[in-house]
């Protein structure tokens, strides 16, 4: 940290500060980020994680954040600058030359807030449809219901688009060859709502484009249209698969903001709420995996495991999927103890079926035969694009909120980093059922902690899993960063004065850096490897365009 | 009036029907049970109509065909198809009595009946203007040009041991002798059906995760059922083609009679079935590596097997 505070002090720095033990909080002006960007890189901040604007309407300013990660000292720096607010004088220097992980996060914030990046190689909208060109939705300024009156309208112009698109995309393919575009989605039998434009040559794969947006819900503006209390439900819907781990990201990032410490039974429930569905999660991913192949068991076996975590999420909350489990203060509901009957029939369920997986699924040999080459992500692109999770530590790469920045009760669960070494689509699927063994030996150690306080009486687990938090907040900013299924979600949260909805919510989730790998990976394969690598990077449509 | 039952009832049309109907109710159970699943379960016994329902679904649904096809093309491929893929039965030996065509060549007769079905179904895909479809035309064609050299093959060492193409003489001849004589080359012809059949690992012309449903695609109604009962009939064939070939066919332990043969070919359906549950799919790469690298070159080491055991086992001048 010291070393970087040297380094910066070489550049025209307006304020800096540390943050939260591991961040370098920095502001500086917006001509020096170029320099300041070369200066991190070369002190070891690789990664980009995310690029967020947020738009401030009545101070008349457009305030950028760039957070940076350093991979292997897992200190991170957060840059902020302002750039005039005004749509024509909107404009900043990419970072992408610099940082190819940025790309599509600066896309994403021309989009949205109408930022246009200076040198940015490929500056097209994602995310939106064509009814959104050039309307930049997140500004505080637009007007949502105006926009929303001419649904038919907007509906026709997608439509026309993309018949126009279908008429001229094969136009400058060589008439004479067998190069055809191929709509890989998002009616396919294995895309999800994706679409990928794949430029092919008979089966050999020239070029992808990735089309995202098709469940574009504005989730980072609908939770501004809500309480602090009601946001959850939006958060949470970032992914279904793992909803309770988001909501923790949020609910940190309120509880930082209106200073509340949490109890240790709130804390010790959310890692056992979390790896619960962390479960549940990576149970569906393993099948996902497969299915890609075509082979349904694994997805089928899996599933019927997964329906007993969600037997004990539904005993505690009352859902199966949406939980709304965790809230500002801590977590919703109290415990009874009969709920962790459910979870113990849930877990030698898990080890009972658990050998049967390993032999014929994890170590199959058709399985390896297929996917051992395939998808080879190297550690320095783990670092360059920002990847996270499952997908980084296949790769050899140690990270892991959970272990590097621990939040909720994670310092006191023992644990260590999943990993393999290769990178491949086949060490993706280990790496998976890894963490699936290592969530159910977290969820042991949480379960025999909460039971034994309780026993000496340390917890109270019907009163304790609450503190109160104010239904009005102060003026602030926080982030905060949680490990999810798929990898680091970072949370940044802007509130007003006595706000009683966040003023902006900034959701970074991994499955959007895991996407823009996928031309990189899938030039020069073939046909059948689209579903294979796709289905090994782990993406779910719904953090990607959240 | 004989010849009539043959063709109406037993081994024809309602036979063939009823194989498909019993055959498709038994893949749906035994993979639920695999998969952990309960299978349909709620139209009669152990919802066996449920399969029943389906068939007389396809067969009243609207059968559409897309703009820009050849209609003609488009719509009779599947009928030839049902046809091609039912004639087989006619040559095999069902039971002693019931052997509808008893020629000389058998074998030949097969190998070359279920040899077209692809080209059919390559058409299928070829006519269907789509280039999913064109895709998995293409996957047919690789896939059988190379998985039907190791079959045929394989298929040829009965008739290299016993001295006949006739299915009705190998059937008499066979024995446990021969069955184990010929058991490498039974091997070889099941690995080889499950290319033929679209099995996995093999099962890469209609992969639905790559190119949707391959040449199936555009299909939909009659005309899709008009496929199915062809790739069922196919099934049968093929099916009915290694117990006659290897495990012969209706001979029983105590008694002779139709049901040992049905039980052989529900053997190698729960075989295959077990085989689908538990492998993924290859690529079409690693399936020509696979064909011509080690499974031809192994059916061609077969021959010269079988014609050793001829002379040194069985005793016969070559």
């Amino acid at each position: 940290m010291q070393d970087l505070r040297k380094a910066l002090s070489a550049h025209e720095i307006l304020s800096v500060e540390v943050y939260k033990t591991m961040w370098l909080k920095v502001r500086i002006d917006s001509h020096d980020l170029l320099a300041v960007a070369q200066t991190l890189k070369d002190e070891g901040f690789i990664a980009i994680s995310t690029v967020s604007p947020t738009d401030f309407l009545e101070e008349d300013r457009m305030e950028m954040n760039y957070f940076f990660e350093n991979y292997t000292t897992k200190r991170n720096c957060w840059l902020k600058c302002d750039i005039p607010r005004d749509i024509e004088a909107c404009e900043i220097d990419s970072i992408t030359p610099m940082f190819p992980g940025a790309n599509w996060h600066e896309r994403e914030a021309y989009s949205m807030f109408g930022v246009r990046f200076r040198g940015h190689p490929d500056l097209r909208p994602i995310i939106v449809s064509q009814d959104f060109y050039d309307k930049t939705p997140f500004r505080k300024d637009f007007d949502w219901d105006a926009h929303e009156a001419n649904t038919v309208e907007n509906i026709q112009q997608i439509v026309d688009a993309f018949k126009e698109e279908q008429e001229i995309n094969e136009e400058h393919l060589d008439a004479s060859s067998s190069e055809m575009i191929l709509n890989w989605g998002p009616t396919h039998p294995a895309s999800g709502p994706i679409r990928l434009k794949v430029h092919c040559d008979g089966e050999d794969i020239i070029s992808i484009d990735p089309d995202i947006g098709f469940v574009w819900r504005a989730l980072e503006h609908l939770v501004t249209k809500k309480d602090f209390v009601g946001a959850i439900v939006a958060v949470e819907r970032l992914c279904f698969m793992d909803n309770i781990n988001s909501m923790v990201g949020y609910c940190q990032a309120v509880e930082e903001i209106a200073d509340v410490e949490i109890t240790e039974f709130a804390k010790w429930m959310r890692v056992l709420l979390g790896e619960v569905s962390r479960i549940s999660s990576h149970a569906m991913g393993m099948g996902g995996f497969y299915n890609a192949m075509g082979l349904h068991t694994v997805g089928m076996w899996n599933m019927d495991i997964r329906e007993y975590f969600l037997d004990f999420l539904e005993s505690y909350s009352g859902a199966r999927i949406a939980t709304a489990a965790i809230e500002p203060g801590g977590v919703r509901y109290g415990l009874q103890m009969n709920m962790l009957d459910e979870l113990q029939k849930a877990l030698d369920k898990f080890d009972a079926t658990k050998d049967d997986i390993k032999t014929i699924f994890v170590n199959n040999p058709t399985m390896k035969v297929r996917a051992a080459k395939k998808g080879i992500i190297t550690a320095k692109e783990v670092e360059s694009f920002a990847l996270c999770g499952v997908v980084a530590r296949s790769s050899g790469v140690k990270i892991d909120v959970r272990i590097d920045e621990p939040y909720a009760a994670y310092a006191q669960v023992k644990m260590d980093y999943v990993v393999q070494k290769e990178g491949s689509a086949k060490d993706r699927l280990s790496t998976l059922f890894g963490e699936l063994e290592q969530s159910i030996d977290i969820i042991k150690q949480a379960k025999r902690h909460i039971e034994a306080e309780i026993e000496n009486g340390n917890f109270n687990p019907t009163k304790d899993h609450m503190v109160k938090v104010p239904k009005k907040l102060p003026k602030g900013e926080a982030i905060s960063r949680v490990e999810w299924s798929r990898g680091e979600v970072l949370m940044h949260l802007v509130t007003d004065d006595k706000a009683k909805s966040p003023y902006r919510l900034k959701m970074k989730a991994p499955s959007f850096n895991h996407t823009m790998m996928l031309n990189k990976m899938l030039q020069g394969e073939t046909l059948s490897d689209i579903p294979l690598i796709f289905g090994s990077l782990y993406i779910c449509q719904g953090d990607l365009d959240r | 009036m004989e010849t009539l039952f043959n063709i109406v009832v037993f081994p024809g049309m309602f036979y063939v029907l009823a194989w498909t109907v019993l055959l498709f109710w038994f893949f749906r159970k035994f993979m639920a049970a695999l998969h952990k699943r309960v299978g349909p379960s709620f139209n009669g016994p152990a919802g066996s109509y449920q399969t029943l329902f389906d068939l007389s679904k396809l067969l009243t649904k609207e059968s559409i065909t897309p703009d820009g096809v050849n209609p003609y093309l488009f719509s009779i491929m599947p009928l030839l198809a049902v046809i091609v893929a039912t004639l087989p039965t006619a040559f095999i030996p069902w039971t002693p009595d019931v052997y509808v065509i008893p020629t000389q060549y058998g074998v030949l007769a097969l190998v070359v009946l279920i040899g077209i079905e692809p080209f059919l179904l390559f058409l299928t895909g070829f006519g269907s203007n789509n280039k999913y479809s064109f895709l998995g035309g293409i996957r047919i064609l690789t896939q059988m040009i190379s998985m039907e050299t190791a079959f045929f093959l394989a298929a040829l060492s009965p008739a290299l041991l016993f001295g006949t193409m006739s299915l009705g003489e190998i059937v008499e001849q066979s024995s446990w002798l021969s069955f184990l004589i010929l058991f490498p080359g039974f091997i070889l012809y099941f690995i080889a059906l499950l290319g033929l059949l679209e099995q996995p690992p093999f099962n890469i012309p209609d992969a639905e995760q790559e190119i949707v449903y391959g040449f199936y695609t555009e299909y939909s109604g009659t005309n899709y059922f008009l496929l199915k009962l062809a790739e069922f009939a196919e099934f049968m064939a093929v099916f009915a083609g290694a117990a006659t070939l290897f495990l012969g066919a209706y001979k029983g332990i105590f008694f002779d009679g139709y049901i040992f043969f049905f039980l052989k070919m529900l053997l190698i359906a729960i075989v295959m079935m077990t085989i689908r549950a538990s492998t993924p799919r290859i690529t079409m790469k690693q399936m020509l590596n696979f064909s011509w690298s080690y499974l031809v070159p192994l059916s061609l080491l077969n021959m010269a097997w079988v014609l050793m055991a001829k002379h040194f086992i069985l005793g016969v001048g070559l």
